[in-house]
């Protein structure tokens, strides 16, 4: 738990500018078994305070690497310093932000950084499993990773906050060789919220989990490659989050529509099937817990849900306090800023397509001629909305059922124009919380969605 | 003594009393002064001042490493046991190894800031944009300059002193006319001197000209086999995938690298060679030696088309029998052609020029598929439509064996030298 630096500073903010203190302290553990062998044994700790100024249209930020009072202070005067400079270099004149509600959110329950032993007991005896019972494989990776963000935050009016963070995960990768020589791999993640301790109490629980990634492997080891072209296919909830976070999201995000987004004339028209809609949740979703909840943002705004998509129809973009003034829109909560030396940035929370009336196997029993997609890898969309994912684990669907299984491809599009051809969706939505979106700074999101079944250009031969 | 120094001395001296075998600690202290511009209008100066440590420990030949970023003694103190604690968490492993000898002080690039004439750069790039390039929106720019200065030192008394600085710039950007766009683009580099508007470094004005034209493309039609000719700044992040798929410590560790056993062997068409070069007077403040403390040398890793190195670390080339790379940096060159641009686009029949491209990891068999992004048509010899929907297919290695050409222009960004590359067979897809 970082010391209370900043909490008695409020006297110390310039009269007349809107002004943001943050110390903060990121942590993260990486434990890496590359067949067998410990690759990676490292504990990364960061820490300190920054501050940003608002001075008629422009910002000035400062930060050092020392939780001091002093520090903080320091680091005002420096910010508002740089403010003073670039107002008069450029002079904006856009005057103060509107004032938003101010408030406190408390210390919320401190988590226990597990040891690096922790991370080692768990994924040697997994590792361990894998080898023994899968002899054959080419290649097997175990990865424990933990990650956490502890951040004070007092701001000159809106929200005080203490947030706390945790996140860990474990990946297991798979590999083997095809009988042509080539050689193909599974990969999948497990964990969400918590300390590692929390999530990861007895590696025996992943070993099912294990057993299923190495049947998908050894269907992959006979695969073929798709055809390239146009197709049917359905998206697995995690391909469909990846979709809603990388191709409609990023197109929303009002710093993007102000340098020329494809969704800066779309808003209130229709730019998907009136089948699906789509939020950026702030801290709970469907009635559950959000796999990354955010409460407060950097900003000190109080965050709620920001609707972005509803029954086909574009109805909001996602702002910070600059540009929600800029556009006319309610900051709902998502700038946030990553280290305690970055600025907040406008990001995404826990991004998600909502479920819909259908059920998987009907979906795939309904598909003639197409392909079910499951896993990827990574995803990338312009400002377009032309998007492509990595799919490494996919299967052909021939008359209704599940075929063979698919070499790793590429799946691309414009999200806008896709989305107008989704037909079904199902009633589950499956979340994924490992990932990183990078955007200037790296930042840790949850997407979701259900299966979706819509037509897609796919790369194969 | 700095205060680098000190952190270093002391973290290395705990590290020792606390049993660790041999050692190392590197301390560096940081300043970032950087503008930031959004939708084309200045709206951040940001300041940043931050330190680093980085420890490694091996106890009985099992290593840990930490890093932090307070200098502070009782920080210094802590990190240094959770380092030796996760030395003594792990397995053993005979094949961790640090330089025994080695010394050296280096002062490279631009230490101090010029923040007014950082600004004044900064803004005559915007206002040159704005006033040459009217239908391009300018969606983030950063403008920075980075001081560092630091020591690295280990148990076997090897110590090296570094200061050095750079300003670099990243420009992200798209065309525009009525609701029509092209796809984002971007260019960034690294540069040691403030003596050059920035449109004349890199890339950037290249990709701006042709960002303005890819407003309007056209969907490719159907699936053919043709020419793609990368330009230099998407050839780098092919390399970097071919580089991770072939020659790196991770896949030639789990042995499914398809060049394992490839050394020595052509694996290029002759006519390319493909080295690391640090200390390349173009490479702006290279590496001057590696986190495992040996002197950082330049090296080919392919010559004449065949393979002559790995990208492997001393760890790595311990535990499968191989030579560690003389150095861990990626300043890639590439050597020129003989051939211009316009012959190499003359002499394509049908295929496109690609600017950029947006696809998934290759497989572990270097197959890739992906979106060629800010792309032209080749046909009959001539540059034609932007394209949009297109996608490319094929395999990182069977690439490099069907060079068509390398053009003898080449692009340096302050990160490597590399020029345009043609290269045949590639399955170019559309609607």
């Amino acid at each position: 738990m970082i010391p209370d630096i900043i909490s008695s500073l409020h006297g110390s903010f310039k009269p007349g500018a809107h002004s943001e203190l943050r110390a903060q302290r990121s942590l993260a553990r990486r434990v890496v078994l590359l067949g067998g062998n410990l690759v990676g044994n490292t504990r990364q700790d960061s820490q300190g305070v920054s501050a940003r100024v608002y001075s008629n249209g422009v910002y000035g930020f400062a930060s050092a690497a020392d939780l001091s009072a002093e520090a903080a202070r320091r680091a005002l005067d420096t910010a508002s310093s740089n403010a003073l400079f670039l107002d008069e270099q450029v002079r904006p004149g856009k005057g103060a932000l509107p004032k938003i509600n101010p408030g406190s959110l408390p210390r919320q329950a401190d988590f226990h950084d597990a040891e690096q032993k922790r991370y080692l007991d768990f994924v040697l005896p997994l590792d361990e499993y894998i080898s023994k019972k899968y002899p054959g494989l080419a290649s097997r990776t175990v990865v424990a990773t933990a990650d956490s963000m502890e951040k004070q935050l007092l701001t000159s009016d809106g929200y005080a906050a203490h947030i706390l963070a945790p996140r860990s995960y474990v990946y297991v990768f798979l590999n083997a060789v095809t009988d042509a020589g080539m050689p193909v791999e599974v990969f999948k993640s497990f964990g969400g919220l918590g300390g590692f301790d929390v999530n990861f109490e007895d590696p025996a629980s992943l070993h099912g989990e294990v057993d299923k990634l190495y049947e998908h492997l050894m269907k992959k080891r006979e695969g073929v490659f798709a055809r390239a072209g146009m197709a049917t296919c359905i998206l697995s909830g995690e391909l469909s989050g990846i979709l809603a976070h990388e191709a409609v999201g990023h197109t929303v995000e009002a710093d993007l529509v102000l340098g020329g987004s494809v969704a800066g004339p779309m808003l209130n028209q229709m730019v998907a099937s009136p089948l699906v809609s789509m939020t950026d949740f702030a801290h709970t979703a469907f009635g559950e817990r959000a796999p990354l909840p955010v409460h407060v943002d950097d900003e000190g705004v109080l965050a709620e849900d920001a609707e972005l998509i509803r029954n086909g129809k574009l109805v909001g973009y996602m702002v910070n306090r600059e540009l929600g003034r800029h556009f006319n829109m309610r900051p709902q909560g998502n700038a946030r800023a990553f280290s305690f030396n970055d600025e907040p940035l406008i990001r995404m929370r826990n991004t998600a397509i909502h479920p819909g009336p259908s059920k998987l196997q009907d979906m795939i029993s309904q598909t003639e001629d197409g392909y079910y997609l499951m896993y990827t890898n990574n995803g990338q969309a312009d400002t377009t909305g032309e998007f492509m994912f990595g799919v490494t684990l996919g299967y052909e669907i021939k008359d209704g059922r599940l075929g063979r299984a698919i070499h790793d491809t590429t799946i691309s599009g414009v999200a806008f124009d896709m989305l107008k051809t989704v037909d079904l969706v199902s009633d589950q939505v499956t979340w994924a919380s490992s990932g990183f979106c990078g955007k200037k700074q790296p930042m840790p999101v949850g997407v979701g969605g259900p299966e979706l079944r819509c037509r897609v250009m796919i790369g194969g031969r | 003594m700095t205060r680098e120094d000190m952190a270093a001395r002391l973290a290395l001296s705990t590290l020792q009393n606390l049993g660790a075998d041999e050692a190392s600690a590197q301390a560096f202290t940081s300043r970032k002064t950087e503008f930031n511009v959004a939708g084309g209008k200045f709206t951040l100066l940001r300041t940043t001042l931050d330190h680093s440590l980085a420890l490694q420990a091996f106890s009985g030949q099992r290593r840990g490493t930490v890093s932090g970023n307070s200098f502070d003694e009782d920080a210094v103190k802590s990190a240094a046991a959770d380092c030796v604690a996760s030395a003594q968490a792990g397995q053993p492993d005979p094949a961790w190894e640090i330089a025994k000898e080695g010394a050296g002080s280096f002062e490279t690039g631009a230490y101090e800031l010029d923040r007014e004439k950082l600004f004044e750069r900064t803004r005559e790039m915007i206002d040159s944009i704005h006033r040459d390039y009217p239908q391009i929106m300018l969606e983030e720019v950063t403008a920075e300059h980075t001081a560092r200065e630091g020591i690295y030192l280990n148990s076997h008394g090897v110590r090296y002193e570094s200061k050095s600085g750079a300003y670099s710039a990243f420009v992200m950007f798209s065309g525009h006319e009525g609701d029509k766009s092209s796809s984002f683009n971007h260019a960034g580099f690294y540069t040691d001197n403030l003596d050059k508007p920035f449109l004349e470094l890199g890339s950037l004005r290249q990709n701006l000209e042709d960002a303005q034209k890819q407003i309007h493309t056209q969907a490719t039609e159907g699936k053919f086999e043709g020419t793609i000719i990368f330009t230099p700044d998407c050839l780098g992040s092919m390399l970097s995938e071919l580089i991770s798929n072939y020659a790196s410590d991770g896949v030639l560790l789990d042995g499914t690298s398809l060049w394992k056993d490839a050394l020595g062997t052509q694996v290029a068409d002759a006519r390319l060679t493909l080295s690391v070069n640090p200390s390349d007077p173009r490479v702006v403040n290279g590496e001057n030696y590696t986190p495992e403390g040996f002197r950082s040398k330049d090296y080919d890793l392919i010559r004449d088309g065949v393979l002559t190195q790995f990208m492997l670390s001393a760890y790595g080339a311990n535990k499968t029998g191989k030579t560690r790379a003389p150095n861990t940096s990626f300043a890639l060159v590439m050597k020129p052609g003989e051939t211009s641009l316009s012959d190499l686009i003359k002499g394509t029949q049908k295929g496109l020029l690609v600017s950029r491209y947006s696809g998934g990891a290759a497989g572990a068999g270097g197959e890739f598929s992906g979106v060629a992004k800010n792309s032209f048509l080749i046909e009959n010899g001539q540059i034609g439509p932007a394209v949009s929907e297109t996608m490319i297919s094929g395999n990182l290695a069977g690439m490099l064996k069907h060079i068509r050409g390398i053009s003898k222009e080449t692009v340096e960004d302050g990160t490597g030298s590399l020029p345009w590359l043609a290269v045949d067979g590639i399955t170019i897809s559309g609607k």
